[in-house]
């Protein structure tokens, strides 16, 4: 899978073509709907994020400037946006689960994912692995819970100036560490 | 504030970490600056690399049936596109020397009034377009306001979706004065009204304004509008021009 094939998909699926967004779907889902299980933890909402991701990129493809990023990018930041917005309306609802009893996920082996993927998520988790746990806690609860640096410093109980220095820092050592591992990030 | 102070949220940004407040000043200097939107898309492009590392999962097989059934439902309702035939080229200016050529001259200036007018004509439709498409997005919700005095008369409609889009379109506003326009406002309640986008209609009272609810505003059921400086004020400082009920 590289990037070049994907940016040929979204400009087949700005044309209207169904069988590019069916292979499209079939590249990412499970990329996508782990990430949107890690958030949402709920099957029947991610389940519902998930084809509203792909009817929004049916819609939006023809916005996509594969001069402005990587299609991957674009699709991941969808995803989370959307599932972020609805993890949100969830919690004000109080519907949200219970933290902490993670909805069972049934395994995939990694040789169904791409072997491209795989690879990347391995070196991802090597780079993060390598971050200092309060430069790493920041990344995760932005990303996956959707927190603002105010409401992290709260969860943390540092003050929000170090929050901020600590999850610049973060993703800036995230990003030194996964440079030079290819050019396959696009950074 | 300088570039530095900008660039120095930008990765924080791309975590969509900001407060609401942080992620507006930016969101604005972002609008002018090349360089930092080049560099939001690269941080972008680093958080990207987080969604990798939670187990993947297979979602159920009537996920994408789901998927592809509306997909082909969309299909079938849009129109067929016909294409543009153009039509074969006749040499009759030549035959008319240079008063053919005056009078290309004035075809050229009336079509590319007609056109501008077309091109203003098309601008309305997508808008409208785009704010029925948010109607009959699942969920959506529609609010209707009411001008108060000194606002009486106008009428608006606010489309928005549980993801936070929202169009608002807005006739019969009476005209602003140099250096004002009018902004939008989301109220929950018990909270200080929370800021929108700053708009100014067009001669005739008319506006289309595409904004986001920000996160805090996400449950606002009351949606007020207030004329306002050009930039925008963190709290209304005028009269209600338009309000829902």
């Amino acid at each position: 899978m590289q990037p070049e094939d994907d940016v040929k998909l979204l400009k087949a699926i700005a044309a209207r073509d169904e069988a590019a967004l069916a292979q499209l779907y079939d590249r990412y889902r499970l990329i996508l709907f782990g990430l949107l299980m890690r958030i949402l933890n709920n099957r029947e909402e991610a389940e519902d994020v998930l084809q509203e991701v792909f009817l929004q990129v049916w819609r939006k493809a023809e916005d996509f400037d594969e001069n402005r990023g990587r299609p991957f990018t674009w699709l991941v930041t969808l995803g989370r946006s959307r599932s972020i917005d609805r993890l949100r309306t969830l919690a004000a609802r109080d519907r949200v689960a219970e933290a902490g009893a993670r909805e069972a996920v049934e395994e995939i082996s990694d040789a169904a994912t791409d072997a491209f993927k795989s690879e990347q998520r391995g070196l991802v988790s090597k780079a993060l692995a390598q971050l200092p746990d309060e430069q790493k806690r920041p990344l995760m609860l932005a990303y996956f819970d959707g927190l603002t640096q105010s409401e992290i410093a709260t969860r943390l109980g540092a003050p929000l100036g170090t929050v901020k220095t600590r999850m610049r820092t973060g993703l800036m050592n995230l990003r030194e560490q996964l440079a030079g591992k290819g050019e396959s990030f696009g950074f | 504030m300088v570039h530095d102070d900008y660039k120095e949220m930008i990765p924080a940004r791309a975590l969509s970490a900001l407060d609401a407040a942080e992620e507006r000043v930016l969101n604005e200097h972002l609008e002018n600056c090349a360089e930092c939107r080049k560099e939001l898309e690269d941080w972008q492009a680093t958080a990207a690399t987080l969604s990798l590392t939670p187990d993947p999962a297979e979602p159920s097989p009537q996920v994408r049936e789901r998927i592809l059934s509306e997909v082909r439902k969309d299909l079938k309702s849009t129109p067929e596109v016909i294409p543009f035939r153009s039509t074969p080229r006749r040499n009759i200016w030549s035959s008319f020397g240079s008063l053919g050529a005056i009078a290309a001259v004035v075809l050229l200036a009336a079509l590319s009034i007609g056109l501008a007018v077309l091109w203003r004509q098309n601008q309305k439709l997508e808008r409208s377009k785009d704010f029925v498409e948010l109607v009959n997005t699942p969920g959506a919700r529609v609010s209707e306001l009411s001008g108060v005095d000194p606002g009486q008369g106008a009428t608006a409609k606010l489309a928005y979706d549980r993801t936070g889009r929202a169009i608002l379109m807005a006739s019969k506003l009476p005209s602003v004065p140099q250096g004002k326009a009018y902004q939008l406002w989301f109220i929950v309640a018990n909270k200080p009204p929370v800021p929108g986008k700053t708009f100014v209609p067009d001669g005739a009272g008319n506006a289309v304004l595409k904004d986001e609810l920000p996160r805090e505003a996400i449950d606002a059921n009351v949606f007020a509008i207030t004329v306002e400086p050009e930039r925008g004020s963190n709290a209304p400082t005028s009269p209600i021009y338009l309000r829902s009920f």
